[in-house]
């Protein structure tokens, strides 16, 4: 019996518009990635960091309600955080909520960062690799379809890791506070959290997708991105060491010249004997009058001052990614409110071990903006249709 | 009118793919015949509008393809002569996404995938990865996915290539069966001129980018008055000589064929009455017509 004897039937279903056509490539993307073990691990443990902020969130709500609940940790809150802070939780509120958010979604960006290299290295380079590129550009597909079907994959796995656990976690911290003003305070950390998760999203979706169009196989494209994550870290890590060692030296030194030359100046002169100079060890009297400690509080001031300025932690695209998230978050005014309940003297190191790097936040957000025109650029070039010879 | 091009030309730097091409054909299964490099995968990406052309135009279904490429490409579905089956899917999810793709919705999508899946044979091995599938099951995959959305119009590019004869044989009876029994109307590229022969009414042949040729097969491959085909109980030879004698030219084909040109004016009746005088038996006689493939190369070596 031939085989079409089971028999052909025409279809008179209705296609749906072509405006969410990109949707069925998310599906079938997100549909692939989670057949893979690894990813589904990866998204479980980058939930962890979640379960942990949840848990602080509900801590701090409690500790507002001063419930007996929490007072088993008030001393361990007050070794961490300080007990100024935890004396009075609603005043520092905001700040705390702040911070809090802020260390999740540091650690949700590296987790971010493995989950692209989990999902992204094969999203076009799959496609190339097994010439399936005419089976989307023969249908009713145009290729920002495609695009938007491929970026979609990635913003639907970093939503997944970075904005849906952000929200459950306020939510969250929202009950168990059982104080309707924490809305009021907070819900701008909602949609800077959002905001965050789009701008990673968008960003590292497009880099990835673009990496992904220059090889059909994704193993050197998964090496891109690990390029792209850790050398770019480490090179901007360095330069910025490198640079901050280099400014505290100069400074050092030249304030060490000016307290001994201000030492010498003010001292009476003595009368020079000729045999203990030319033999003699070196005069170390003015060396032990410098004030150390001044000095270093000088430079300290000095390096946050240099920091506003310093443009080598622009190479990390980590440090990008995070410095917009911290800027839209308010980090950095968090920190300053806390530094206010530890002495004056030690608050420029305080600031400067806490808030990182310092330099305007649209700076970050240009290299970003240009990483994604470049992207962009690369796509275009790269997935040009077919209109080209076999 | 299924498609028709006027004064189309597509260029690919110094190479002229599709050269000022004009040609109309009517709805039905049609052939697209030619060399390697004769424009045949050129033209079927202008019909679907993927590329654009240096000038010309034309229509598919009635549609603009400058204009209308979307709506063209939601009416045809189209096999491509690339392997373009990536793995890790199983051939119904591979068939539904197909049907995703043209804008079925998820379930109409799978339950129609299931359908078409059993249609061409796959039925038992929907589950299976597409990547341990036989190179017939994958060319029966891609027509699957082809035809999910139930276009009117079916576009094959060399959908036999590198297949075994029964796996030839089934798509071929696929491709048939959708042009002459569903009412799915048919492109055919291939340079297997049997194939398209066997599944076509109608053929096109390019070369280098123009139209060579262009008409319904049964008239191209028209009779050749005076000329006959004939076979015999017994060998040919000595009716050949026969035959001579009384004025035809003989030629002796494959299979102990003989073709025979009778005089001027004569009809088949000098034959009948050589065989009765050498009391030959005729097995086979009929007037001789051109096969597909004296089409195809009087076409081609056409200056």
């Amino acid at each position: 019996m031939p085989i079409f004897d089971q028999g052909y039937q025409h279809w008179s279903g209705e296609l749906t518009g072509h405006g969410w056509r990109w949707l069925a490539i998310t599906r079938h993307g997100v549909r692939i990635g989670m057949k893979n073990r690894l990813l589904r691990i990866a998204l479980l443990i980058a939930w962890l960091p979640a379960v942990v902020l949840a848990f602080f969130l509900c801590v701090w709500g409690l500790l507002e309600q001063k419930s007996d609940l929490v007072q088993p940790l008030v001393p361990f809150l007050m070794s961490m955080i300080g007990p100024e802070i935890v004396n009075d939780p609603k005043a520092y509120r905001v700040e705390v909520w702040t911070l809090a958010y802020d260390y999740f979604l540091l650690t949700e960006l590296r987790f971010s960062m493995l989950v692209i290299l989990l999902v992204g290295p094969g999203l076009i380079s799959r496609d190339l690799r097994f010439n399936a590129l005419p089976l989307y550009f023969s249908r009713p597909l145009r290729r920002i379809d495609y695009f938007l079907g491929k970026l979609g994959v990635v913003v639907v796995f970093l939503g997944l890791v970075l904005v849906v656990p952000s929200v459950i976690a306020y939510v969250l911290g929202l009950l168990f506070s059982l104080d309707l003003t924490i809305l009021r305070d907070t819900f701008s950390l909602l949609l800077a959290c959002v905001g965050y998760g789009a701008v990673v999203s968008v960003s590292a979706g497009l880099l990835i997708l673009a990496l992904s169009s220059l090889s059909r196989n994704s193993r050197y494209v998964g090496l891109f991105w690990l390029a792209v994550w850790f050398v770019s870290s480490m090179v901007g890590t360095v330069l910025a060491a490198v640079n901050e060692e280099r400014r505290m030296h100069h400074q050092y030194m030249r304030a060490v010249e000016a307290e001994q030359q201000a030492a010498r100046a003010a001292q009476p002169p003595q009368p020079v004997q000729p045999a203990k100079v030319a033999g003699g060890p070196k005069q170390r009297a003015p060396a032990a009058q410098v004030d150390h400690r001044r000095i270093w509080a000088d430079i300290q001031r000095e390096q946050r001052e240099a920091a506003k300025t310093d443009w080598r932690p622009l190479f990390s695209y980590t440090t990008n990614v995070s410095r917009v998230g911290r800027h839209w978050l308010g980090a950095d005014a968090s920190w300053e409110k806390l530094a206010e309940t530890v002495p004056a003297e030690e608050r420029d190191r305080y600031l400067m071990d806490n808030m990182g790097p310092q330099y305007p936040w649209y700076w970050s957000a240009i290299v970003l903006a240009v990483l994604v025109g470049l992207s962009v650029c690369v796509l275009n070039f790269r997935v040009k249709s077919l209109d080209r010879l076999k | 009118m299924l498609f028709h091009l006027e004064g189309v030309t597509k260029t690919y730097g110094p190479i002229t793919a599709l050269d000022n091409l004009s040609v109309s054909v009517p709805t039905g299964a049609v052939g697209l015949l030619g060399p390697n490099g004769s424009g045949k995968t050129t033209m079927i990406r202008t019909l679907l509008g993927l590329i654009p052309v240096d000038k010309g135009s034309g229509a598919v279904l009635g549609l603009d393809f400058h204009t209308r490429q979307l709506d063209i490409r939601r009416m045809v579905g189209f096999a491509p002569e690339d392997e373009c089956l990536f793995p890790g899917v199983a051939g119904v999810e591979f068939a539904a996404y197909a049907g995703e793709l043209v804008g079925m919705r998820t379930k109409d999508a799978m339950q129609r995938a299931h359908e078409v899946l059993d249609y061409v044979g796959l039925g038992e091995a929907r589950y299976r990865r597409v990547e341990t599938y036989s190179t017939g099951m994958k060319q029966r995959l891609k027509l699957a996915s082809a035809v999910v959305h139930d276009p009117q119009l079916l576009i094959l590019d060399e959908p036999t290539n590198g297949m075994d004869p029964a796996g030839r044989e089934e798509v071929l009876e696929l491709a048939r069966d959708l042009a002459h029994n569903k009412g799915m109307s048919l492109i055919f590229s291939s340079h297997l001129l049997p194939d398209v022969e066997a599944v076509c009414d109608h053929v096109v042949v390019l070369g280098a980018g123009r139209l060579l040729a262009e008409g319904k097969i049964r008239d191209l491959k028209q009779f050749h008055p005076g000329c006959f085909e004939v076979r015999l109980k017994t060998g040919p030879a000595a009716f050949a000589r026969r035959l001579n004698d009384l004025g035809c030219t003989t030629e002796s084909r494959e299979g102990d064929l003989l073709l025979v040109r009778v005089p001027d004016g004569g009809s088949q009746q000098v034959i009948w009455q050589a065989a009765a005088a050498q009391r030959e038996q005729i097995r086979f006689l009929r007037p001789q017509r051109s096969t597909l493939e004296e089409v195809f190369l009087k076409a081609v070596e056409r200056p």
